[in-house]
């Protein structure tokens, strides 16, 4: 590098330094802000902790099995097996379910269909259906979540040995369901906490400086746009990494919620999320120039997402393939995705590989939109 | 290099125009500014000051012409351009939740002062604005004086060639406001070059120059005593308690072009040429006010020119 490109990019660096600093200031001046960005996690934490660990014990169970042979019966029985599901109704009728289901006698179906044990024999998939009463949403997505490890693990029995098995843990945790919805909800909460902080905040921040009149002081200063784009970015990242180090905390700790895998891939994906919704938080921002409507569009564009389409209480799979499509566009169900398969499997980096490059091109779309839309004027 | 430098004027616009929606905000204006030369733009509110100034630092683009400081285009230039230009908004801009240190701190680094330079400017500024005991106080627990002194200073910072500020004088005591303009000479003495845009007449008449603006568009520009000497109406004073009553019977009068409520009574700009008439008349009707010949002022300079640019 010659000397001019060096020092323009230390002056660079030191525009970008005094932003991020002012921006800690003022955070330092109204410390409300980080208090509740640090009680929101632990908060929601608990909430979800406690109160929905209540809700799914006992989940009454009716069994549709039209196969009747031993593999239909042993699925049958994992179900039964765990505590979670009260078998209250047999039946070889799938038309037995509705009306159970309208009376309230039970929320979720196991229907095993005629040829269940042939199609495993064969050793092609062999599917049972699940049906479950959406209208208990909370029950209907720890059920199916409970559901899907059963199933698995049934299947896990046939797999060639040698197969590194990375459910062994969730087949632990089957037989503690009070830390079940503590193990499965972390991952979520951790986007939840993140989009309504320190998205919001970030959202705020650009806005702010055109509500206040100093937008019009700060272009008529050196600091070129990405500079400040990034400066204001950094300590909603850094306060986003603490929320993020809070809930793990409190979830492993207090929820003895598995960590399996790296704690330094965690913040990896978490980091890598957290500059794509704060990037999209900017964008926000920038386009909308007022705090009232940047605070609204937030709120439907980011939190809306990560708690409805990010895999946390409903499952993708489930959605309408519209829901399905636009949460495949969104962050929050890849960051979720990855923290599933780190948190809780124990899965490497190869495993996440896709959901960090999905989040980076988020990132990097919402960078190149938030340049192109800032303008250096006031009107 | 340098001369090229000092040969071009410190702030200049061609032409300038720049519209909002139906709105002709600035229309065909254009005015130079050389260093040491201290010149304001008067107009009332909606003149177009704040869009013309805009468009000069280059927080605006123009629809049409071109605005340039020290020979580079305004909206196109990039960091070199502000490094040699000094702005204040009309609005508070700086951060009141941050001391005056902070807020230097942060424009400093902006600009990329070095350390000992910084510290320089800031014990120098801080001096002549008299700040330096209210270092550690937040901008906005500042007075109104205060705190444009403290927005002048950050403006100041980087030592710039040229000096924009919009309506510097606002919301502030009349002895800082005094100070602030002691503060204006001596900087264009040390050779800057600061223009400045303002509603009130009695700031105007202190500049080197002024441009009248009006609906965007420069109806007279030139320094202002020459300005009054031009002026080719008499002034009148009237003394009147009953202002309404005096402003009623002299409407009518031969000659009367313009009545403005002053101090206990009123001015009265008369044309030359219906003054023998005028004066007649007001003896004739028989009215109880006092009337006697004043020195016409930039006030009345900037009534007219108004009225007759309509
Ligand atoms: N950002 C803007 N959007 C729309 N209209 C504007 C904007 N800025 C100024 N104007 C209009 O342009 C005209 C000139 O305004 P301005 O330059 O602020 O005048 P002044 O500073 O002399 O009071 C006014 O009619 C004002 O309403
Ligand atoms: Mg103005």
């Amino acid at each position: 590098m010659s000397a001019p490109v060096l020092a323009r990019f230390s002056g660079a660096v030191r525009r970008t330094r005094a932003i991020a600093l002012k921006e800690f200031r003022h955070m330092a001046r109204d410390p409300q802000v980080v208090l509740l960005a640090l009680a929101m996690p632990l908060v929601l934490i608990l909430v979800f902790g406690y109160g929905v660990s209540f809700d799914v014990e006992r989940v009454p169970l009716v069994v549709v099995d039209r196969d009747r042979t031993a593999e239909s019966r042993a699925l049958a029985r994992a179900f039964t097996a765990a505590g979670t599901f009260d078998l209250v109704a047999v039946s070889d009728d799938e038309a037995a379910v509705e009306p159970l289901f309208r009376g309230g006698h039970a929320k979720v179906a196991l229907v095993i269909p005629p040829d269940f044990q042939r199609a495993q024999g064969r050793g092609d998939t062999a599917t049972a259906q699940l049906l479950v009463d959406g209208t208990d949403n909370a029950t209907a997505t720890i059920a199916l979540g409970y559901a899907e490890t059963i199933g698995l693990t049934l299947t896990q029995r046939d797999l060639p040995r040698g197969f590194d098995v990375p459910l062994r843990a969730e087949v632990r945790t089957l037989f503690n369901p009070a830390l079940r919805s503590a193990v499965f909800i972390v991952p979520g909460l951790i986007v939840l906490v993140l989009v309504i902080v320190s998205v919001m905040l970030t959202a705020l921040t650009v806005a702010r400086e055109y509500e206040r009149g100093s937008m019009e002081q700060l272009f008529a200063t050196p600091v070129g746009r990405v500079e400040l784009i990034l400066g204001k970015l950094m300590p909603y990242f850094v306060l986003g990494l603490m929320q993020v180090l809070l809930v793990l905390v409190v979830g492993v700790y207090l929820f003895e919620v598995p960590l399996r895998g790296s704690v330094a891939l965690i913040f990896v994906s978490a980091s890598v999320f957290l500059l794509a919704e704060l990037a999209f938080g900017l964008v926000i921002s920038i386009v909308t120039r007022s705090q009232m409507v940047a605070a609204q569009v937030a709120a439907i564009s980011t939190f809306l997402p990560a708690l409805i389409l990010s895999d946390f209480l409903f499952p993708i799979d489930n959605m309408p393939p519209p829901l399905r499509v636009v949460s495949s566009l969104l962050p929050p169900r890849y960051l979720v995705h990855a923290l599933r398969a780190i948190m809780l499997r124990g899965n490497g980096v190869e495993s996440v590989l896709p959901d960090l490059a999905a989040m980076g091109a988020f990132f990097i779309v919402m960078m190149v939109i938030a340049t192109r839309k800032f303008r250096r004027t006031v009107a | 290099m340098s001369d090229v430098l000092t040969s071009s004027p410190a702030l200049e616009a061609r032409g300038l125009v720049r519209r909002f929606g139906r709105t002709v905000a600035v229309s065909d204006l254009s005015l130079s500014i050389a260093p040491g030369e201290l010149y304001g733009l008067v107009g009332p509110d909606g003149a177009g000051k704040t869009t013309a100034l805009r468009l000069l630092v280059g927080l605006l683009t123009p629809d049409g012409g071109e605005a340039r400081v020290a020979g580079a285009v305004s909206h196109a230039a990039g960091g070199a351009l502000r490094a040699s230009l000094g702005y204040m908004p009309q609005q508070y801009s700086l951060y009141g939740d941050l001391s005056i240190d902070e807020n230097l701190r942060f424009f400093g680094d902006l600009f990329g002062l070095s350390s000992t330079n910084f510290r320089e400017r800031v014990a120098h500024l801080l001096g002549i604005t008299q700040l330096t005991r209210f270092r550690d106080r937040r901008a906005d627990a500042l007075s109104g004086g205060m705190y444009k002194k403290l927005a002048l200073a950050c403006a100041l910072l980087h030592r710039p060639r040229a000096l924009v500020l919009d309506e510097p004088t606002n919301g502030v005591d009349p002895v800082s406001r005094r100070e602030l303009w002691e503060l204006l000479y001596t900087l264009v003495d040390e050779g800057l070059a600061v223009l400045l845009a303002t509603p009130y007449m009695d700031e105007a008449a202190r500049c080197h120059r002024v441009g009248l603006l009006q609906g965007g568009r420069l109806i007279a520009e030139d320094a202002p005593a020459a300005l009054v000497r031009a002026f080719e109406d008499l002034a009148y004073f009237v003394t009147a308690a009953d202002r309404d009553a005096a402003e009623a019977a002299l409407h009518d009068l031969p000659g009367v072009r313009a009545l403005s409520p002053h101090g206990p009574g009123l001015r009265v700009i008369v044309a030359a040429a219906d003054a023998e008439a005028f004066r007649r008349r007001f003896a004739s009707a028989d009215m109880r006010w006092h009337l006697e010949p004043t020195a016409p002022d930039f006030e009345d300079v900037f009534l007219m020119r108004s009225i007759d640019a309509e």
